[in-house]
């Protein structure tokens, strides 16, 4: 009995981990990946079946696309040949010579992947169980089985083989730079959801050249340009780069990649099974350099102290969610950190209110520390090349001045309030006719014209200046004194702006009747438990009801009631947004995006079909 | 010749950012043949965005002109009418309160004009006003305004931004003719006689201009 139990056990956990690591092809990713992409199927086919995804407007849409490419009738996207209940990767591996993006996904069924092939005219050939494809100068690769399918795109770098030591390797003789290899917006790529499944096609070139055997893959393309050097160095260059992406897929088949990415701390840290989508960079300055080659830069580091970070993208029941993350060196770190010391003035709350206000922004930097550890950050990028005048500049600048005093007049604090749209009637002269004898007269007429109605404070400790420049722009008559508040006067415009100072803030608006509230405390206020915790507990936070502004846009904005009403809509299903940064954590640092999703919806990814269902009628 | 009105190019950027304009045309004509010109361009409809253009240095790619530019080129305008043949009383009147810009002149004979109002407009890149011509023959009493939509002007409207062409939507083109004696009959069915007879009057909106819905040609016989 003992051992049948244990047997079962057995069998379950196999089971298990069958079911949750079966098909993932993350260890087949090298360690010294770049930046990957990961797409989780299983998450997104456990939100929405694939048959209710066939049956949704966006599915639908696909598989007719597909059926018209190819002639025969598609009824699931299974039938592409993929495994949709795993993940999909986009990676980037780059050294000083060359740069590999590639798209690794899993395969369900080899036989319809080729068909994805044979339907869009392009020749592969089969070893084995290992089908092989290249475009016509082998710089674009497809290699693929019954488990996986791998994409790459690979470019040589030109600064490499400018070289003159590599180009008399290569037997190079052209001086002229290649092509800037050509950088894929990884980000985009492999954020495209489901693009994966279309991307062998999409990148195809229809003049592919069927290469059998895998030792014969530099195409020779010599004969079309043969009389001309540049092209002739170019073929060189670019089968040389054919053959390294030839040995890294070969390697990356066989499985003799010495260590899987698997093996980065950071990167298995920043997996989370919850998260639909992830993007991981293992060093931002890394990436960086690998796209904008050195000689641009001329030993500037502009990212130099950015380390590793990642972005994700979770699809929950309640809401769509975007978490970011950096990590910075020590040095950066602490800058942060000092200058990410000040918090938003409570104050600011007695003047929020949440039934006016459609959105806001806040933020809280601490000026005298960000003065201060400019001059610092500034020798950090520039200092290794422009040391002595970097060194004379910094000082000069903090002689020039007072951080202190600086930040007592513009403390760092703002909170920006977005209340809305009003109208306010502008006139303007025309002409009309009389009958007699259609001799014109100038009238004046008026229209309406759509403005931003709007709240802006910040703190000052010392306003002596800001007192200064108030009564200058009273005696040059652009400022107007109210009770208790002043008007800006702008020629021409139909806009007005109010301002005041109270309780050590600055405040700006639109809106006479709420300056003359705040000049005479009566302000109401009204904030949620979840703003006023961002907007106290973050450096920045943000927020913004879509909601609140649909029925809110005067028709003349849009010139039409059809596209208004369309606009209401998708303003109406869209849920509020908010965005913060969270405090630091060592030297990491995160933000977060969310955006509520409506009740009658059963989770993010279907509302977000229903979104763009709804924005196509 | 042309060339030498590139200047009001500048023009044509107030025109791109404004939200709607109105391009007026009038015409004084004696039964002789002479008579006056007026040409007026209104943004006022438009003037606090126009205020707001001018205050930048330059907008999406052009460069916006400032006051003193604008007076310079059309001072230029004016220079290049007082020296062509048969043109006397030049005028111009430039109101900033409104952005209202108007050019007036006399001519001796109506194929003065022909050339002039042209490149007048064609400065302002105008282009489906441009071929037009007219004729007055004081004998038969009969005044023409020949008029031929160009597919230039389709083209240039459709190689701009859809921002930029969203200005045309509310553009309004209106030409007045006014004549001593009563008009017996014009042809454009668009054009409206006046009560006294003596003037003609055709309002319509740029957009069906440029793109070849709307024609301007009328001819229009005056009593003997």
């Amino acid at each position: 009995m003992n051992s049948f139990f244990r047997c079962l056990t057995a069998l379950l956990l196999a089971g298990l981990t069958f079911t949750s690591s079966a098909q993932d092809l993350v260890h087949k990713i090298p360690s010294n990946a770049l930046a990957v992409a990961t797409i989780q199927g299983k998450n997104l086919t456990e939100l929405m079946s694939l048959t209710e995804f066939n049956n949704s407007f966006l599915g639908k849409e696909l598989l007719a696309k597909q059926a018209k490419k190819s002639g025969e009738s598609y009824t699931t996207i299974e039938d592409l040949g993929f495994n949709l209940a795993s993940s999909f990767y986009y990676f980037n591996q780059s050294n000083d010579s060359v740069t590999y993006n590639c798209f690794l996904a899993p395969v369900k069924n080899a036989a319809q992947v080729d068909k994805l092939y044979t339907q869009a005219d392009q020749k592969f050939s089969v070893k084995g169980n290992v089908r092989y494809y290249y475009n016509v100068d082998s710089t674009e690769v497809a290699r693929w089985n019954g488990e996986m399918f791998l994409f790459v795109i690979a470019r040589g770098k030109k600064e490499y083989f400018s070289k003159p030591e590599v180009m008399e390797r290569f037997g190079l003789t052209n001086p002229y730079p290649i092509a800037d290899s050509v950088a894929i917006d990884s980000a985009a790529a492999a954020v495209d959801s489901l693009a994966a499944d279309t991307i062998a096609v999409e990148y195809a070139e229809p003049a592919a050249v069927e290469m059998g055997m895998q030792d014969s893959v530099v195409v020779d393309t010599a004969e079309a340009y043969s009389s001309d050097p540049f092209f002739k160095n170019e073929d060189q260059k670019k089968s040389i780069v054919a053959r390294w992406t030839e040995r890294m897929v070969d390697d990356f088949f066989a499985g003799t990649d010495k260590t899987s990415i698997l093996n980065n701390n950071d990167f298995v840290k920043n997996i989370d099974p919850k998260a639909e989508a992830t993007i991981w960079v293992s060093g931002v300055d890394k990436l960086f350099n690998t796209y904008v080659p050195t000689t641009y830069l001329k030993g500037l580091g502009f990212l130099n102290g950015y380390g590793s970070g990642n972005v994700k993208l979770y699809l929950e029941d309640k809401s769509i969610r975007m978490t970011s993350s950096m990590t910075f060196s020590d040095e950066i770190a602490t800058v942060f950190k000092k200058v990410h010391k000040r918090k938003l003035n409570k104050r600011f709350l007695k003047y929020v209110n949440e039934d006016r206000m459609i959105g806001y922004l806040g933020y809280a930097v601490d000026t005298k520390a960000y003065l201060e550890e400019y001059p610092r950050l500034m020798s950090k990028i520039y200092g290794s090349v422009y040391a002595d005048e970097i060194g004379m500049a910094t000082d000069l600048f903090s002689l020039l001045l007072d951080e202190e005093a600086i930040g007592k007049v513009v403390k760092g604090d703002a909170l920006f309030i977005f209340n809305g749209l009003s109208q306010n009637e502008v006139s303007y002269k025309s002409y009309e006719y009389n009958e007699e004898n259609f001799e014109s007269k100038e009238v004046m007429k008026t229209k309406k014209e759509t403005l931003p109605d709007f709240l802006m404070m910040f703190s000052s400790e010392d306003t002596r200046l800001i007192d200064k420049l108030i009564a200058y722009g009273v005696k040059k008559e652009f400022v107007k004194k109210g009770s208790g508040y002043y008007e800006l006067s702008i020629p021409k415009s139909p806009l007005a702006l109010y301002f005041t100072i109270k309780d050590n803030i600055v405040f700006f608006g639109t809106n006479k009747m709420e300056m003359d509230n705040i000049a005479s405390d009566r302000s109401v206020a009204k904030v949620s438990a979840k703003n006023k915790k961002m907007l106290l507990s973050s450096n920045y936070a943000a927020y913004f009801s879509a909601k609140k502004l649909s029925g809110k846009i005067p028709s003349e904005e849009f010139g039409g009631a059809e596209k208004l009403e369309k606009t209401n809509r998708v303003l109406n299903a869209l849920g509020d947004i908010y965005m913060n940064s969270n405090p630091a954590k060592g030297n990491v640092l995160s933000a977060q995006m969310s955006m509520d999703i409506p009740a009658n919806q059963p989770n993010a990814l279907k509302y977000l079909l229903s979104i763009i269902e709804d924005a196509k009628k | 010749m042309l060339s030498k009105y590139k200047y009001l190019f500048s023009l044509f950027v107030l025109l791109c950012f404004s939200s709607c304009f109105q391009i007026i045309e009038e015409i004084n004509l004696t039964d002789a043949g002479s008579g006056t010109v007026n040409l007026t361009l209104n943004l006022s409809a438009s003037k606090t965005k126009v205020a707001s253009v001018m205050l930048m240095d330059s907008i999406q790619g052009y460069k916006v002109p400032s006051k003193q530019t604008i007076q310079k080129e059309l001072g230029e305008v004016v220079a290049y009418l007082k020296k062509s043949p048969g043109i006397s009383n030049v005028q111009k009147k430039v109101d900033f309160e409104n952005y209202i810009v108007s050019v007036s002149f006399a001519f001796k004979d109506i194929a003065n004009i022909d050339n002039v109002n042209q490149n007048v407009l064609k400065k302002l890149k105008i282009k489906g006003l441009n071929n037009s011509s007219y004729t007055y023959n004081p004998k038969i009493k009969f005044f023409q305004r020949s008029y031929q939509h160009t597919k230039e002007a389709i083209a240039e409207y459709n190689k701009l931004k859809p921002e930029v062409k969203k200005v045309f939507k509310d553009a309004t083109y209106v030409s007045i003719y006014r004549f001593e004696q009563p008009v017996v009959l014009c042809t454009n069915p668009l054009a409206k006689i006046s009560k006294s007879k003596k003037a003609v009057m055709l309002n319509t909106g740029i957009l069906g201009l440029i793109n070849g819905k709307t024609d301007l040609s009328n001819r229009i016989t005056i009593t003997k």
